[in-house]
């Protein structure tokens, strides 16, 4: 039985009418026909050129008739399986179900100043511990929770980040695709039998470069899932209106659908909506902004129509701590996915957008993830909720409710009660030494890391992670990713007595 | 006639005029102004479109616009500038691009406009830019400063290579190196030997002055 994560009870927000669904469907056919994609991958021209489309290979541009998207987006399944280490954390992706993920963050913060810095490998592996804990944590996305640690040198980061979580995680696993990363993360899932949804990750505007196209071939021919991402900037990378910039990644992420279903027609495949507009005095992404919210909506509804899976990416805050803005930044995004039929979306733990994370902060995430997954479950309505029977038996004054069996029995079903909030009263709150969230946040991960044990790998498991490690160490060293300086550190930090833990 | 000549063409800059900036070039050159004054104009343009911006009363998109018109203006009056024998004096030339396996265009190009604001010429080589083609770029301008960017910790590397290679080559004392970027810190560039590294946009057009000295 796969992990339930959330469900939506009710229908879907839906914010685009029915004509204007279809205007920007047939913009997204436009796009794919007139226009194209440049795919920088000869066998992805080949092949998709012998299924019908135009290829110019100088140009290495590939544009796809507006039956073949419309096949291809058929046969993509539109819920499917995941396989995670315990088949009790495997995903059912798909129709009303939500789940969320752990946010990737490229280093931690220090507590005490908020200032980013590089996380260790203890901290890498403890924050696996905390988020295998945490249970709205439903599963790991790439490079989560760090983008590697120290003494890791960058070309290592996404397999040492993977074996990370394989360690110390039962959950659910992705990975992204650098320098052959794919290759190695592929073996370790066969190693301790786990199913790696990977990715294929397109170049706004309409573009794919080789590695990306590469990705895309090993995990479908490997008979695995993929998520297919653009991450468009709105004004930059797309254009600055909400319709223009979802014609625009439905066009990214749709060639990817074709593409998965012409290598191994049912490939399954989660698309991602991750948009977001530009600040105009930095050039940065404004993560945490309504307008990322109305591109996730409207992204929403015209996938719910063309049953394929969709992920609206991740919410990261622009606030640099966990604070109000932070706060707000994040509930926004994981509500309005959640309402409006997401099938997945990042969330726990990321702070600052993808470059800061913190297990505080996705103990916080924790709560408000429950809060979004209690409201989805909208309201019961039977004989027994209704309660009519009940409110005649108490009557008026002096009745009441509190010591009813039927309250015993449902207030903790309608409630969601929140592990990290303040909700004391006055008095209360100064003589417990008026602590805020932040305060319970931290004993809780104190309190995480002394009492959660991991399920760990069994012996021969552990030996066939650390040998795909080393086989990768070799095959990086070989090809000059890894210099002698990084090996040395690296080999430096493998001689703890702790390793791989610490 | 040369006065509202080139009144037009800072006019057609700051108003992000493609074609009016191309064609207010032509015109200074069919009535023989200057080229090296029409330079000056068309600096002085973009110079008052970065300070709007750095003061936050303009936006990125009216400095991309501004540097646009003044990139469609900009051959017309070079070419001239060659042909009349003339020498065109920037505060340096300037190599700059995203390195490969990097895709991320925008921070990089905001430094380019705002270096080009600054008085720099500016060879904008783009993005996924391999160690070789950096060197080309620095052989064919003749850079004194090469500026290179990555956003992500998995091509910051790059930026080191880029470095060995030029020492590789002998071109190491030639130029100026400074870096940047989301993956970038002040540690990281000097452990690669860079120049000089700075976080912001209008910090790294001040840091390319310091580094020539200017």
């Amino acid at each position: 039985m796969a992990l339930k994560g959330f469900t939506r009870n009710f229908k879907p927000l839906q914010i685009l009418t029915e004509e204007e669904v279809e205007a920007i469907h047939r913009g997204t056919l436009e796009v794919l026909s007139v226009t194209g994609v440049r795919m920088e991958h000869e066998r992805a021209l080949k092949l998709l050129e012998n299924n019908g489309c135009k290829v110019d290979y100088d140009e290495m541009r590939v544009r796809i008739p507006p039956a073949l998207v419309e096949e291809c987006l058929r046969r993509a399944p539109s819920s499917f399986p995941a396989q995670a280490r315990d088949c009790k954390n495997s995903l059912m992706v798909g129709d009303n179900a939500f789940y969320l993920g752990v946010a990737p963050g490229q280093q931690t913060l220090d507590l005490d100043t908020w200032e980013p810095r590089a996380a260790t490998r203890k901290e890498n592996y403890d924050s696996v511990t905390i988020l295998d804990a945490l249970p709205t944590a439903h599963f790991f996305t790439p490079y989560t929770p760090y983008f590697g640690f120290k003494g890791v040198p960058p070309c290592m980061a996404m397999l040492e980040s993977l074996a990370a979580r394989i360690r110390n995680s039962t959950k659910f696993q992705c990975v992204g695709f650098s320098n052959d990363s794919e290759v190695f993360a592929i073996k370790m899932g066969q190693a301790v039998g786990i199913e790696i949804l990977g990715t294929c990750a397109f170049a706004p505007p309409l573009t794919a470069y080789r590695d990306a196209v590469e990705s895309a071939f090993r995990f479908a021919e490997a008979g695995l899932p993929m998520r297919i991402i653009s991450g468009q900037v709105m004004s930059g990378t797309a254009p600055a209106t909400i319709a223009g910039g979802i014609i625009a990644n439905n066009a990214e992420v749709i060639a990817g659908v074709v593409l998965a279903q012409l290598i191994k027609p049912g490939t399954r495949v989660l698309v991602k909506d991750f948009s977001s507009p530009m600040n105009m005095s930095t050039g940065a992404p404004v993560f945490g902004s309504i307008g990322a919210c109305l591109h996730n909506a409207a992204s929403n509804q015209i996938f719910q129509k063309y049953g394929v899976p969709i992920d609206n990416a991740t919410c990261y805050p622009n606030s640099k701590r966990p604070d109000y803005q932070c706060g707000y930044e994040k509930a926004f995004r994981v509500l309005i996915a959640g309402l409006s039929g997401a099938n997945t979306l990042l969330l726990h733990g990321s702070v600052y957008g993808e470059l800061t994370h913190h297990p505080l902060q996705a103990i916080l995430d924790n709560d408000l993830a429950g809060m979004v997954g209690r409201f989805m479950e909208g309201v019961q309505v039977n004989d027994e909720t209704l309660a009519v029977d009940l409110i005649e038996e108490v009557g008026p004054i002096p009745g009441h409710f509190l010591n009813k069996a039927h309250t015993r029995k449902w207030w903790k079903l309608e409630q969601f009660v929140p592990k990290a909030a303040d909700r004391l009263t006055y008095p209360e709150w100064m003589k417990a030494g008026k602590k805020s969230c932040l305060d319970y946040a931290r004993e809780r991960m104190e309190e995480i890391l002394a009492t959660h044990k991991p399920t760990p790998l069994t012996p021969s498991q552990e030996e066939d992670i650390e040998k795909i490690l080393e086989e990768a160490r070799k095959y990086y060293q070989e090809r000059g990713l890894i210099s002698g300086e990084e090996m040395a550190t690296y080999q430096e930090s493998m001689k703890s007595p702790n390793y791989p833990y610490g | 006639m040369s006065v509202e000549v080139l009144a037009n063409l800072k006019k057609a800059i700051v108003e992000y005029d493609n074609e009016g900036a191309a064609g207010w070039a032509r015109r200074a050159v069919e009535a023989k102004i200057d080229p090296i004054e029409a330079l000056d104009t068309m600096t002085v343009a973009i110079r008052e479109v970065g300070d709007g911006f750095g003061r936050g009363e303009l936006w990125l998109p009216d400095l991309v616009g501004a540097a646009d018109a003044m990139s469609s203006a900009m051959p017309i009056i070079e070419e001239e500038i060659e042909r009349v024998g003339a020498s065109r004096e920037s505060l340096g030339t300037v190599v700059i691009g995203t390195v490969y396996g990097d895709i991320h265009s925008i921070g990089k190009t905001m430094v380019a406009t705002l270096l080009t604001a600054h008085g720099f010429a500016v060879n904008d080589l783009g993005i996924n830019v391999t160690a070789e083609s950096f060197i080309a770029g620095i052989k064919k301008y003749h850079a004194n400063i090469l500026a290179m960017s990555s956003l992500m910790t998995t091509t910051a590397p790059e930026q080191r290579k880029v470095i060995e290679t030029l020492k590789e080559e002998g071109l190491r004392d030639e130029v100026k190196i400074m870096v940047g970027g989301g993956a970038i810190t002040q540690e990281f560039a000097d452990s690669i030997g860079a120049d000089g590294y700075d976080p912001t946009a209008a910090g790294a057009a001040k840091l390319a002055s310091s580094l020539v000295g200017k």
